[in-house]
């Protein structure tokens, strides 16, 4: 809530008529609301679900000193990406950016910014050596292209960094003929992009700051869910739609400052069409490829007298036995001694035994002693280039997509972040965690085609994970818990 | 003819407070008088750059503001950047790059591909697995991509070499988008 709002609310018991006892009363019950709702107002702001999308925005917390809410100068310095030169002599800090100069004096409410001067209802404070900035003078900074814009969110107590896209506002639903329609409003609309045309992961993008509420009733079909998701470069809503969903359009109206995204429970002409969708049922593995970490020379991690190639090998083995029992394949090990392979070697092997499955077996290691549980890479959802690019390849539907050859697992990202996330469940119920997914492709995958991954099943640095891993039948229960988790994916359930 | 006199002193006496205190409640309302700045006692500026260092659990970055000298040169700006990650967090976040890490040479090229030379030991006194990998790197280019805006990609060298991969987890022969790496 702004000052001069709350200015407003504190004045509104001044005006109140003082003519007739009844009327004294009457006031008098409003004096008490109004001041009730002014002391209320920052914990019920503060009870309002905040959107996550700060998360990844430049931001800075706010204080209140004396009374006032405040940013320090180092946070807003460092927002404006600004130089700081102090003159102790006459208490002055002074912030330059990008051209621009902002004047601060110590406890004084006169602000210089640019050439003019600012009168803040409240002065500059010096609180432990830092001076506190009131967060009025926020709105008060030059709004420029070269200077960052900043917003004050209360509901965050925070000040963050707007980015190029400024703010979108609260998504609108409307439904009718058939059609459903979501207006969002933005103040850049033509770099709005759909980024992802599955039915089920259904992805627009924004380059603004989401400073609004997402609807919390019920949505009209085909809309069965709708999210914000964090994003470094504004913004980008989830939806989730029922297989009725026959089509999609995107309007870009850069007049009204609005994006509007409708879905056609008929597709056709004028519609664009979701991504395909891989066939329900269970999945064919013919052959797994197991490829054991490391090897020779190369010994990976060493902790608690363990060699990392070692014990690979060992899972490696483990669970050959595993999956030959469960699962009508052929399974193979990139090598079944301790010997080093280079990473062409590995991916030739896996593409030469035409492999439905690859898993890159690993153990962690980490400088600090907290970290344990396992962790996956897998080959990102998206294909070859830059974000931006692959941004601007999906909303205009490219028809084809060169990538190069290294990078031919992408063309198994889908699946293999299902097989990731199947693994990783297993190994969390099975007691092997903390678990953690991460999209990027591993060495061990370059030039594999084939859905894969890259597993650390445990962290060798952890002492935890040590003494599960030295248990009588530590390996063979994580060869189990992996099966575990390739059974399911192969399910498909 | 005394009561007038007396009249005229009191008056006086009123119209002078009344001067006095408009005079006061107009310097309360006016602006200081602009002081005459002095030389700049401090002939560096200070920056406040925000670096990345890894979660004690491994699970991710977190960020520590920190001042650093002003600097209009790259090189030095970057040195300054790769030094106070090496030096490690202040509140109890992980170093993930390895121990002696610098960088020796950097070069942007127009299109914001920056090549960042560092220190042999970026490689030789790494001993991690690939969550320790995946922070140094991240650890890197979060840094640089937050305080150097102008960075689109980085190119990591080591000693002067290409760089393969720093554990042979994670590829690093080609330049890493900025972006790419939340």
């Amino acid at each position: 809530m702004s000052a001069s709002r709350v200015r407003r609310l504190e004045s509104a018991p001044r005006m109140a008529p003082r003519r007739a006892p009844a009327r004294r009363e009457r006031g008098r019950r409003w004096v008490a609301l109004a001041a009730l709702c002014v002391a209320l107002a920052p914990a019920l702001a503060a009870a309002l679900p905040a959107p996550p999308a700060a998360q990844t925005l430049e931001s800075a917390p706010v204080r209140n000193v004396e009374g006032t809410t405040c940013i320090g100068a180092n946070d807003l310095a460092r927002l404006l990406d600004a130089t700081k030169y102090w003159h102790p002599e006459v208490r002055k800090l002074e912030l330059r950016a990008h051209g621009h100069r902002v004047q601060l004096t110590a406890d004084n409410p006169f602000v210089l910014v640019d050439d003019a001067t600012l009168r803040l209802d409240d002065p500059v404070r010096s609180v432990d050596g830092e001076f506190q900035v009131p967060v009025q003078l926020i709105d008060s900074l030059p709004s420029d292209s070269s200077e960052s814009r900043l917003l004050y969110d209360p509901r965050r107590s925070s000040v963050l960094v707007l980015p190029p896209g400024g703010v979108v506002g609260t998504p609108r639903v409307t439904s009718g003929e058939g059609v459903t329609r979501i207006v969002f409003p933005v103040e850049r609309p033509e770099d709005a992009a759909v980024v992802a045309r599955a039915r089920a992961h259904f992805r627009v993008r924004f380059t603004g700051f989401f400073a609004g509420t997402v609807p919390d009733s019920a949505l009209p079909a085909p809309l069965r869910g709708l999210v914000v998701l964090p994003s470094l470069t504004g913004c980008a809503f989830e939806l989730r739609l029922g297989p009725e969903a026959g089509g999609f359009r995107i309007e870009r109206d850069a007049r009204a400052r609005r994006v509007t995204l409708s879905f056609a429970r008929a597709g056709g002409a004028g519609w664009e069409a979701f991504a395909p969708e891989g066939p329900p049922g269970p999945r064919r593995i013919r052959v797994v490829v197991i490829d054991p970490g490391h090897g020779g020379g190369d010994t990976g991690v060493s902790a608690g007298g363990l060699l990392e190639k070692d014990l690979t090998l060992v899972l490696a083995r483990e669970l050959r036995r595993e999956l030959q029992r469960r699962l009508a394949a052929r399974v193979m090990l990139t090598r079944d001694d301790d010997r080093a392979l280079s990473v062409d070697e590995r991916a030739e092997f896996a593409n030469r035994s035409r492999a439905d499955l690859v898993l890159s077996l690993h153990f962690d290691g980490f400088p600090g002693v907290l970290a344990r549980g396992a962790s996956a890479y897998c080959p990102p959802a998206v294909v070859g280039g830059s974000s931006e690019s692959r941004a601007d390849a999906a909303s205009a539907a490219a028809p084809l997509l060169v990538l190069p050859w290294r990078e031919v697992a992408s063309r198994h990202a889908v699946e293999s972040r299902a097989l990731a996330e199947a693994v990783l469940s297993s190994l969390e119920l099975r007691g092997e965690g903390p678990t953690r997914l991460r999209e990027v492709l591993p060495m061990s995958l370059l030039g594999v085609n084939a859905p894969g991954m890259l597993l650390e099943c445990a962290t060798l640095t952890s002492e935890v994970d040590r003494a599960r891993l030295a248990q009588s039948d530590g390996m063979a229960a994580l060869a189990s818990a992996i099966a575990d988790g390739i059974e399911a994916w192969q399910r498909n359930e | 003819m005394r009561r007038v006199v007396r009249r005229l002193v009191i008056g006086g006496l009123l119209v002078a407070v009344l001067a006095w205190l408009v005079v006061r409640a107009q310097h309360q309302f006016e602006p200081p008088p602009p002081v005459v700045a002095r030389p700049d006692t401090v002939s560096t500026g200070l920056r406040t750059v925000r670096l990345w260092f890894s979660a004690p659990n491994g699970d991710s970055l977190v960020s520590e503001s920190r001042d650093v000298a002003e600097s209009g040169v790259m090189r030095e700006r970057v040195s300054a950047l790769v030094a106070e990650l090496a030096l490690g967090s202040r509140h109890g976040a992980v170093s993930a790059l390895p121990a002696g890490t610098r960088a020796v040479h950097v070069y942007l090229d127009e299109r914001g591909l920056m090549t960042l030379d560092l220190s042999q030991a970026f490689a030789a006194e790494f001993h991690g697995g690939s969550g320790a990998e995946y922070l140094a790197v991240a650890s890197l280019v979060r840094t640089i991509g937050d305080n150097l805006p102008e960075v689109k990609q980085l190119l990591l060298v080591c000693g002067g070499a290409p760089l393969g991969s720093l554990g042979g987890h994670l590829p690093l022969d080609r330049p890493i988008d900025v972006s790419d790496w939340p």
